[in-house]
């Protein structure tokens, strides 16, 4: 796997002209659900889905390392993390905004519902309101812990490769984990209290 | 364990983030304990919310195409706001006070100021500049507006742009520029035109020759080369232009420091544009091997053979439309390529490094993982190149003889060729049938032989050593059966061969001991015996339970060279083989059996002297 994802960028710094266009579908689907869960916006994933890609087509000549799943992942974090401070200092008004959400500068809350099978509306909208409970609880946690957690959790990296996209031991890694957890179970805690 | 566990510790445990000790205990604990094991629970319930973030992601095509679009646009230049107003106070003053000091130092007289080293500014290279476009000038004429322009880009970046600048009016600095760190200003290896592989098999070597169009700037050109994962003697390289050679110099080839596997070439070319290039080098990991296939007819009289030649690829690299050549002979070689291939820069003698066991492996087994995943295409290709069997040539050179496959083969990394090396109907053959129990015990072991010359309708070339199998015509429609099969040795052109196909169960062949004596004692003066005869009576019984005729070969020891024989009969004749051995040589009919039987005589010894010998 990694062979050819080295043949890959040595291809594309050799001048292949389709290489690159191969690394990006090759690792498309995994970055921009990475980066979506990061930042909680499709849009705003979407941007830092094309900033990442665009800095690993000028900084393909410095891989050097085995594991380009993890470098690629290493970019993707900095620039959600580099972007979302940006962007927290500077709000965007997405004009696809719902109104209905004026507080989440995110997600379209249909598409969980369209994703859901349960037919019934009361049932979506508990599983709607959920889950919107869950994305903000890891919306809320700091960048470091929320990166973690989801390279962790959602794209199942070792605590080993976690630490290696996050340019830190394991054993903070699994620190960083655990504060996440911590957090997470105090919030879905209280979600549950008000659910009953 | 009595004491319950915490919340924390059973978050831990869910999540893999305590040592797997702990997690033995936990994991114990809960078997016995209704309360956390309750808390287990809910803490997996309350974290299986978390899955609800879990959806399949698709990349729409759109975005690729934009993102594709963005990448391959230049790079924006980043404007780097001062945010800090104290910051810029402080380079003020700095400035401030930097004015002063140079006011107050020009004051100074300047025979009196000591010599200070210093790196040449800016300013300095445009003095310089201006000095080298006065010598200049009387010889190349140039417009003032871009000498003025020239000078603006000459301050900021230096010498290099002079080069070039030079270079733009036909005058090409002696000097050549530093060889890059980066990739920028280099060209890299365009695809092979044509690519020759020769293969030393003996010595797991491979001439590789390729042949690629480079596209050279006139001036100094850098080329990169490079070989990760691949088994390639980066000493061994070697560039020739194939045209224009009185114009292109190859002056150099480096190894940078800090850049692995990765050559660079400086060219010096008084020419523009494309010109053919050879690249030479040395690569291990291709081998070939020749294995063969030997048809007996019903009668075992006759044999069709067909020989092949397998070739695979373990380099690392793939081979498109190589020309491939076969070379049979031993190769003396002072090192293993494939360990030069795996020295570390700057590329000394494999002596001076660890074997290193990780780069052997990704060359070795991880290049196996994505075979099937990239080489479909050329699969494709070589599933059509099959169809038509290619014909080998074969010529000798020097002490090795060379076979040159027919036409172009493709070779990815990974895969395996075959290809039919020669093809011989008819071929006389002798089915013989060996008993020597010196040699193989107590057992009949099976024979054919031939020869590689043209009674034998072969003898065009040596025929490679490798693994033969012999299969027999049988019935009426000619079913196809095993018969054996063997290794054979390098066979010379008129040299017989003799191919060992194992033990023979059909025919059977048992030496009785029929009698023994000894024999014509001698004395000394003390009447101890100072020499014997021994008397031993043989029967050989041979039976041939085939339904053909069988020639059967049998040979016996008697462990002295002193030694006599008498035939008990004159149907079977025997010759000597060696000093000790002797060997009959009998025929057998169908379903049949034979007996025969000798005396032999040995001496020992006085009698060795005035024996009958």
């Amino acid at each position: 796997m990694e062979t050819i994802d080295k043949k890959l960028i040595d291809a594309h710094c050799q001048g292949s002209p389709t290489a690159f266009e191969q690394i990006v579908r090759r690792y498309g689907a995994n970055i921009l659900g990475y980066l979506k869960r990061m930042c909680g916006s499709r849009e705003l994933a979407e941007d830092f889905f094309q900033e990442t890609f665009k800095r690993v087509h000028e900084k393909a000549h410095t891989f050097r390392g085995e594991n380009f799943k993890s470098w690629l992942y290493t970019i993707a974090t900095r620039v959600a993390i580099n972007g979302l401070r940006q962007h927290k200092r500077l709000k965007f008004i997405s004009l696809n905004q719902k109104a209905e959400y004026p507080n989440i500068d995110c997600e379209e809350p249909n598409t969980a519902a369209i994703i859901d099978n349960s037919n019934n509306p009361s049932d979506r909208a508990v599983v709607d309101e959920q889950k919107e409970h869950v994305r903000q609880a890891v919306k809320s946690l700091p960048d470091r812990q929320r990166a973690t957690l989801i390279l962790a959790y959602y794209e199942q990296l070792t605590y080993p490769q976690v630490a290696q996209v996050m340019g830190c031991s394991v054993g903070t890694v699994k620190t960083q984990m655990y504060r996440a957890l911590k957090t997470l179970a105090q919030k879905l805690g209280e979600f549950d209290r008000e659910a009953k | 364990m009595k004491r319950h566990i915490k919340e924390k510790e059973l978050i831990k445990y869910q999540f893999n983030l305590v040592s797997e000790t702990r997690a033995e205990e936990i994991s114990e604990h809960l078997k016995s304990c209704a309360a956390c094991t309750k808390l287990a629970e809910q803490l997996k319930q309350k974290f299986s919310t978390l899955d609800l973030l879990r959806e399949d992601i698709s990349v729409p095509d759109e975005l690729i195409k934009e993102t594709l679009k963005q990448a391959e646009s230049p790079a924006k230049t980043r404007i780097i706001p001062f945010r800090m107003p104290a910051l810029i106070s402080a380079v003020a003053a700095a400035l401030f006070i930097g004015l002063a000091l140079l006011i107050s130092d020009s004051s100074v007289n300047k025979k009196q100021r000591p010599e200070i080293a210093k790196k040449p500014t800016a300013s300095d290279y445009e003095n310089r500049f201006v000095e080298n476009e006065k010598i200049t000038r009387n010889n190349v004429e140039y417009d003032s507006k871009e000498s003025a322009a020239r000078k603006l880009v000459y301050s900021r970046s230096g010498q290099k742009l002079a080069a070039s600048d030079k270079i733009r009016k036909g005058v090409i600095p002696e000097k050549p520029p530093f060889a890059p760190a980066s990739a920028i200003e280099l060209v890299t290896l365009p695809r092979r035109e044509n690519v020759q592989i020769t293969i030393y098999n003996s010595a797991d070597l491979t001439l590789v020759r390729e042949r690629r169009n480079l596209t050279l700037k006139k001036g100094w050109n850098w080329l990169q080369f490079m070989w990760a994962n691949t088994l390639i003697d980066p000493t061994s390289l070697v560039l020739e232009p194939l045209e224009q050679a009185d114009k292109i110099d190859i002056k150099q080839l480096v190894f940078p420091a800090r850049l692995k596997d990765i050559g660079r070439w400086l060219i010096r070319s008084e020419t523009i544009g494309q010109v053919p290039f050879e690249i030479t080098y040395f690569t291990s990991g291709l081998d070939w091997r020749a294995f063969y296939m030997g048809t007996l007819t019903e009668d075992e009289r006759r044999m069709r053979l067909e020989g092949y030649v397998r070739v695979g690829n373990h380099s690392g690299e793939d081979y498109e439309n190589a020309q491939t050549r076969l070379i049979v002979g031993e190769v003396h070689l002072l090192d293993k390529i494939a360990e030069l291939a795996r020295r570390q820069y700057p590329y000394n003698r494999p002596g001076w490094l660890l074997s290193d066991e990780k780069s052997e492996s990704v060359v070795g087994d991880k290049l196996l993982e994505d075979e099937s995943q990239e080489l479909n295409g050329v699969l494709f290709d070589m599933e059509l190149g099959m169809l038509k069997p290619k014909e080998i040539k074969k010529e000798g050179l020097s002490e090795y003889f060379l076979y040159t496959i027919e036409g172009r083969e493709t070779i990815p990394q990974s895969w395996g060729k075959r290809l039919i090396s020669f093809a011989a109907d008819d071929i006389e053959v002798d089915s013989l049938y060996k008993y020597d129990e010196e040699h193989w015990g107590p057992r009949t072991i099976r024979f054919i032989a031939f020869a590689n010359d043209k009674k034998h309708k072969l003898g065009d070339t040596p025929i490679p050593n490798g693994d033969v199998k012999i299969y027999g015509r049988a019935g009426e429609q000619d079913y196809l059966s095993y018969v054996g099969g063997t290794n054979v040795k390098y066979i010379p052109v008129d040299e017989e061969v003799e191919l060992n196909l194992g033990t023979a169960r059909e025919v059977i062949v048992e030496p009785v001991l029929m009698n023994f004596e000894t024999d014509n004692f001698t004395f000394d003066s003390n009447n101890v015996i100072t020499g014997w005869d021994e008397v031993r009576t043989w029967k050989i019984n041979v039976t041939n339970t085939r339904q053909l005729p069988v020639d059967v070969e049998v040979t016996r020891g008697f462990e002295t060279s002193y030694w006599t024989l008498d035939m008990d009969g004159q149907d079977v004749s025997y010759e000597k083989h060696d000093a000790t051995h002797a060997r009959f040589k009998t025929k057998l009919e169908p379903r049949s059996k034979r007996s025969f039987g000798y005396t032999v005589r040995t001496y020992h010894g006085k009698r060795q002297e005035t024996g009958k010998i």
